[in-house]
């Protein structure tokens, strides 16, 4: 049994999380060997965000279709149709992951990618569905799978490659946006966005990159994987909270050979930056607010450092106020994390 | 299905159906016998209380049959009945988990997400509980309710409108109704919302849906002497005469819309019947959802449907958000889930007078909006 059995019993299941990946890989085709249902799932989902963003092209997803007649006679044929289905595109890469049922049922799908025409171009994942994890491990199992392929080579000075980015998070682009805006007070840029909308092309150039930078712990195994490969720092997440920008260019600055010099002057207006942006709070000062339950790690502490450096009280008489469920990224995530609360500190 | 697959699947699977059906009746508590990976996507969709079992890989490696009882167990503390809804791996470890539950007062629905769509899972559904039925129960069962279907609400208040204008009680609700009704018995006749989600409990005399009213109101009355049909027919009259009024309007000033239809059989083919009688449109594509359709081509492959709508070249879409996105341009009118184009709470109908007028307004409203480029 794991260690945490409840938070183990509520994790998801591969498919999702490693779909999550592979899904934004353009010029890739994700197959899935599975019942259409399981993809059903991931496919509405993806909808659901093309809607909010409106954007409105889905990657295309292509399942097997396991059903009543592949659970008692196997579906190794079902794949491999499907994998020549996803050869006639052409693609770069063919990506393949598993659901619950062919672990069950004995499918050696290994072989059947093995010896397929395409493939080189083949990458099995054994997900598993929930019997291989969680979909935090789906995710990882994705990352890592790439990341192995993508050849050791030596850094391009001034080079990040951020790792593990949440697809499926509707602020994905603006918490991009924002890390992005922090390097480049140190002069750095982005190279690879690894796995987020680059090419397959683009993502082979992940051991180009001086640093890499994790969306967060969540994708720290795969993370693992990468130090070990291209035996350069690897920096554990994104910046949270105020203070959690600085020591971010601090650490992301050292990791990159960027000059002490340069790094302190990039906290610095990164500092300055901030008391501006605060300014634009200044009357919550005084104001006494309630943040309640932490819905998601780590908010708490990023929410209170936001209220000290306001001067604001925290009592259990004050205006309570709902922390976001997601971990506010850099100084955009807290200015917008503030908006909020001004909302209900005017209007209750 | 075709032997090679499928691309972006649009229908949900077989245990899906299956706890949508079963979480028509509030006070059943349903557990999801499976993965909290199994249970999060009908537990966003339906946005009712479940349960689970949240399976973890060793409870397979070891049999589920404990942990199954200790969700049971708890979950009987409440009091109320419960149906466990089994996914894909335990319907395949061989483990016999109806007979581990007969000691309790639980039911158990096989109904794996490999075995079929929606409809299958419904299917299993009735024919574990096999609903009884009982001769002398008064009154007409209101079938095709799932809280799947966008309509749901909707189709259940028009339709009991229109058996109060009938003069006919309501039996049984399927499937939205106490399970307490439920085992008192179900009537043996029943009229249906969406016959795509068949109970095949009592006799069916017909549909509700706009165009089939006036056959089925005929069968009622045969079945019901004393109903009266007048009070529903002069008002399906009335809306007809309403559909024409504004149709034609539509129609002095633009061509008949071409016309891509996907959608459960039983709503598609209505749509399509209408877009045909009251636009004299053409329609090119007709999908149906589900499998079983005998008089339209079936397809959940979205990237199949989609390159047959984009080929037909529509003015309009009547389907999911999934069909809209293949031709931006067309005008689009939600007729089946997902509709992500607007927000709708309210209960609104697709079946009955009601539902046909509000099918007629949505569509020339949505072909108006596309004309004004708004």
């Amino acid at each position: 049994m794991p260690d945490n059995i409840y938070e183990a019993r509520m994790a998801g299941c591969t498919l999702g999380g490693a779909l999550s990946v592979a899904c934004f890989i353009p010029g890739a085709v994700a197959v899935v060997h599975a019942p259409q249902g399981c993809v059903h799932q991931t496919f509405s989902m993806l909808h659901a965000m093309a809607n909010e963003s409106e954007v409105w092209t889905v990657p295309e997803i292509l399942v097997s279709d396991i059903g009543d007649r592949e659970v008692i006679f196997g579906g190794e044929e079902r794949l491999s149709a499907v994998l020549d289905v996803a050869a006639e595109k052409n693609p770069d890469l063919i990506l393949v992951v598993t659901s619950c049922v062919p672990e069950t049922i004995g499918d050696d799908c290994g072989a059947v990618c093995a010896r397929h025409p395409y493939a080189d171009r083949i990458v099995y994942v054994p997900t598993s569905g929930f019997l291989g994890g969680s979909a935090k491990d789906g995710e990882n199992a994705v990352l890592a799978a790439l990341a192995v392929r993508a050849p050791v080579c030596d850094p391009v000075p001034g080079t990040v490659a951020l790792v593990g980015e949440k697809n499926l998070e509707s602020e994905a682009d603006q918490n991009y946006a924002e890390v992005e805006r922090l390097l480049a007070r140190l002069g750095l840029r982005i190279c690879v966005r690894f796995c987020r909308n680059c090419t397959y092309a683009t993502l082979m150039q992940l051991g180009t990159a001086a640093c890499f930078v994790l969306r967060d712990e969540r994708a720290a195994d795969a993370g693992k994987v990468i130090a070990e490969r291209f035996g350069r720092p690897v920096i554990p997440e994104f910046p949270r909270g105020l203070s959690g920008c600085l020591a971010f260019l601090r650490a992301v600055g050292t990791a990159c050979g960027v000059s002490e010099e340069k790094i302190e002057a990039a906290v610095s207006a990164e500092s300055a930056y901030q008391d501006a942006m605060l300014a634009k709070f200044s009357p919550l000062s005084g104001t006494t607010v309630f943040l309640g339950a932490e819905p998601f790690a780590g908010t708490l502490a990023v929410a209170r450092e936001a209220a000290a450096r306001l001067g604001m009280r925290e009592d259990a008489t004050g205006t309570e106020i709902r922390l976001p469920f997601y971990l506010p990224v850099g100084t955009a995530g807290v200015e917008k994390m503030l908006y909020l609360w001004r909302r209900s500190v005017r209007y209750g | 299905m075709a032997e090679n697959g499928c691309a972006n699947p649009v229908w949900p699977c077989a245990m899906t159906g299956a706890v949508a059906t079963l979480a028509g009746f509030p006070d059943l508590c349903v557990i999801i016998h499976g993965s909290s990976g199994c249970y999060y996507y009908p537990r966003s969709l339906l946005k009712v209380p479940l349960f689970s079992t949240y399976l973890l890989e060793s409870e397979i490696v070891f049999g589920t049959i404990d942990r199954l009882h200790e969700v049971v167990t708890s979950v009987a503390a409440t009091g109320k009945p419960i149906a466990v809804v089994n996914s894909c791996v335990p319907a395949l470890t061989g483990e016999d988990l109806k007979t581990a539950l007969s000691g309790e007062t639980a039911i158990f629905v096989d109904a794996p997400g490999f075995c079929g769509n929606a409809e299958e899972g419904a299917e299993k559904v009735f024919s574990t509980v096999n609903p009884v039925v009982d001769a002398s129960a008064a009154g007409v069962n209101i079938d095709g309710v799932n809280l799947l279907d966008l309509f749901w609400r909707g189709n259940l208040h028009e339709t009991e409108r229109l058996l109060n204008l009938l003069g006919i009680p309501v039996a049984v609700r399927f499937c939205r109704d106490s399970w307490e009704r439920l085992g008192r018995g179900a009537a043996p006749v029943t009229v249906s919302v969406n016959p795509s989600y068949a109970s095949n409990v009592g006799e069916c005399l017909g549909s509700v849906l706009f165009p089939d009213i006036p056959k089925t109101v005929d069968r009622l009355c045969a079945a019901f002497p004393d109903a009266d049909a007048d009070a529903v027919l002069t008002e399906w009259q009335k809306a007809e005469e309403q559909m024409y009024y504004v149709c034609d309007k539509y129609l002095r000033k633009y061509t008949p819309p071409v016309v891509a239809v996907a959608a459960q059989e039983g709503y598609a083919v209505c749509a399509k019947r209408m877009m045909e009688q009251y636009f004299g449109s053409d329609v090119p594509v007709v999908f149906a959802r589900n499998r079983t359709a005998a008089e339209i081509p079936y397809s959940i492959n979205s990237v199949e449907i989609n390159a047959a709508v984009r080929e037909a070249e529509p003015d309009l879409i009547l389907g999911s958000t999934f069909e809209a996105a293949a031709c931006r341009k067309a005008a689009f009118f939600g007729i089946t889930p997902p509709d992500r184009s607007r927000v709708s709470v309210a209960a609104r109908p697709f079946a009955g007078v009601e539902g046909g007028l509000m099918l007629i307004e949505g569509v020339l409203n949505a072909l108006m909006n596309r004309q004004k480029g708004t």
